[in-house]
């Protein structure tokens, strides 16, 4: 896949329209791009291609608050939909460019800078948006879920905000360390994709 | 008093719907799409050399659907009308090889086996076990096992508490787990990601010429088994684990480095063809010899 084929098929991947066999290609091509990985970064949420969305809005800043408002009128009607079609396709595509964004840290053997710590500090928060939103769209699912699987779905999530504790007090101890920040991005990541297959479960049940 | 209680008990309880045998066959094209819904006993996909879609098997009664020709087919079992659960079907389905299938379980395992093409499978606590020789692999369970074995070209995974089991991988993998274990053998991967937070890791085998190795860990130990031969630039860190190197370094990497912690350890051997970085924040780290 070339970075042009990325660009126009950014659309059809964040609304799921591509194939497996597409959508595999779309990923190792964002994982082996340095380009569209950067790209990806800089947009911090915005990845390109997305031609229909206006390109001043910044996901993370105006669309989930218009996904959380629509999430919330939806749980309270009676029935199985917790999340629309279009709510797990904006998903996805923040979830793009974050993963995106991380794996080019990741990949990066990143100097000592501070930029590096500032990085991380945005992506924190970028995925402690996401991790609120899935959190409140899992406690909507909640009753929907079998116990037992609601049970494997929190075991996991404590194993992960252990690991997310103590890495975030580690980088708090020794702010300039770019391994560390990486090892808390990781595990938000880790979080982020069990609350969002925990919350599609929800949705199925 | 006991007897009368469990048998007003037994007189209470739903009563299980009656089984019945299905022996069902589809034409369709040699790289149809297959969609599959069974959540609850096992389905057995087993790909043959004819373009056509047949499944035999138990399910209860009524419950089973199947339509399509030609370029797609759909088939499943329904939960019985009252059900609270799922009810246990057992299905054995042959598809073209090169079939794109598709499959959708809760508890059920799944396996399959003779096929080339493309499975995606998607689990809450079922296993899910692959053989074959496949273009794309994807599969996900929240807490079965996820078992690959043979050369597939692209496989992603993602499991939770489950196993994940990897023998003759080669190609493109991406595995993450949260507890659970990554366990590789017989791997000559052209591009590795592996990633776990609890669960430890363990690979086996070789890193394809100018491929990469990639593991991040929190707490889980990762032990690398790799030729002494290999010819690979290494990158390993452990915020608070040990670094142990135990293979014997040619070129620029001469002799082993000694165990450390808290360290960073890069290091090249041969010409460097290879890229090999860990990172891990309090897991032990070991690269040894086969």
């Amino acid at each position: 896949m070339t970075c042009r084929d990325f660009e126009a098929r950014a659309d059809a991947y964040a609304e799921g329209r591509l194939s497996p066999r597409e959508a595999a290609a779309f990923e190792a091509h964002l994982d082996r791009c340095a380009a569209c990985a950067a790209l990806l970064e800089r947009a911090a949420g915005s990845p390109p291609g997305v031609a229909g969305l206006a390109r001043s809005i910044e996901p993370a800043e105006d669309l989930w608050p218009v996904i959380r408002g629509r999430l919330a009128s939806l749980g309270q009607r009676p029935g199985r939909v917790a999340i629309p079609r279009w709510g797990l396709a904006a998903a996805a595509l923040i979830l793009v460019a974050l993963s995106s964004g991380v794996t080019a840290v990741l990949l990066r053997p990143a100097p000592r800078t501070a930029s590096a710590t500032l990085d991380v500090s945005a992506l924190e928060a970028q995925y402690a948006a996401v991790s609120e939103d899935l959190t409140g769209a899992l406690e909507q699912a909640r009753s929907r879920l079998d116990p037992a699987t609601l049970a494997t779905i929190e075991r996991n999530l404590r194993i992960i905000d252990t690991a997310l504790n103590e890495t975030r007090q580690a980088l708090a101890n020794d702010p300039g360390n770019p391994a560390l920040g990486q090892m808390v991005v990781a595990a938000w990541r880790q979080k982020v994709d069990l609350l969002r297959r925990a919350t599609a479960l929800g949705s199925e049940s | 008093m006991r007897a009368l209680v469990l048998l007003a008990a037994l007189l209470a309880a739903t009563p299980l719907p009656a089984q019945e045998k299905i022996n069902r066959r589809i034409a369709i094209d040699s790289d149809a799409s297959i969609r599959i819904w069974n959540l609850a006993g096992i389905t057995r996909i087993i790909g043959w050399d004819r373009d056509s879609l047949a499944v035999t098997g138990t399910v209860p009664s009524g419950t089973f659907y199947m339509g399509g020709a030609g370029r797609g087919a759909k088939l499943g079992v329904e939960r019985p009308e009252g059900s609270k659960g799922d009810l246990p079907a057992t299905l054995e389905i042959r598809v073209p090889r090169n079939a794109r299938v598709w499959v959708k379980s809760a508890s059920a395992s799944v396996e399959a086996s003779g096929l080339s093409g493309e499975l995606e499978c998607s689990s809450v606590d079922g296993s899910v076990r692959v053989e074959g020789s496949l273009r794309l692999v994807v599969a996900e369970s929240m807490e079965g096992n996820l078992s690959v074995y043979g050369p597939m070209s692209v496989v992603r995974l993602k499991g939770g508490g489950g196993t994940i089991t990897l023998r003759g991988a080669r190609g493109d993998l991406m595995a993450t787990t949260v507890g659970g274990a990554i366990l590789l053998s017989d791997a000559a991967l052209r591009r590795a990601h592996l990633e776990t937070v609890s669960g430890p890791v363990a690979y086996d085998g070789t890193v394809a010429a100018r491929g990469t190795l990639e593991v991040i860990t929190h707490s889980g130990d990762v032990t690398l088994r790799l030729p002494t031969e290999i010819s690979a630039e290494f990158e390993l860190s452990s915020f608070d684990g040990a670094i142990l190197y135990g293979l014997s370094g040619k070129g620029k990497g001469k002799g082993e480095p000694a165990p450390q912690v808290g360290k960073p350890m890069s290091f090249t051997t041969g010409g460097g063809d290879a890229r090999v970085t860990v990172r891990s924040f309090k897991g032990e780290i070991r690269v040894l010899k086969p």
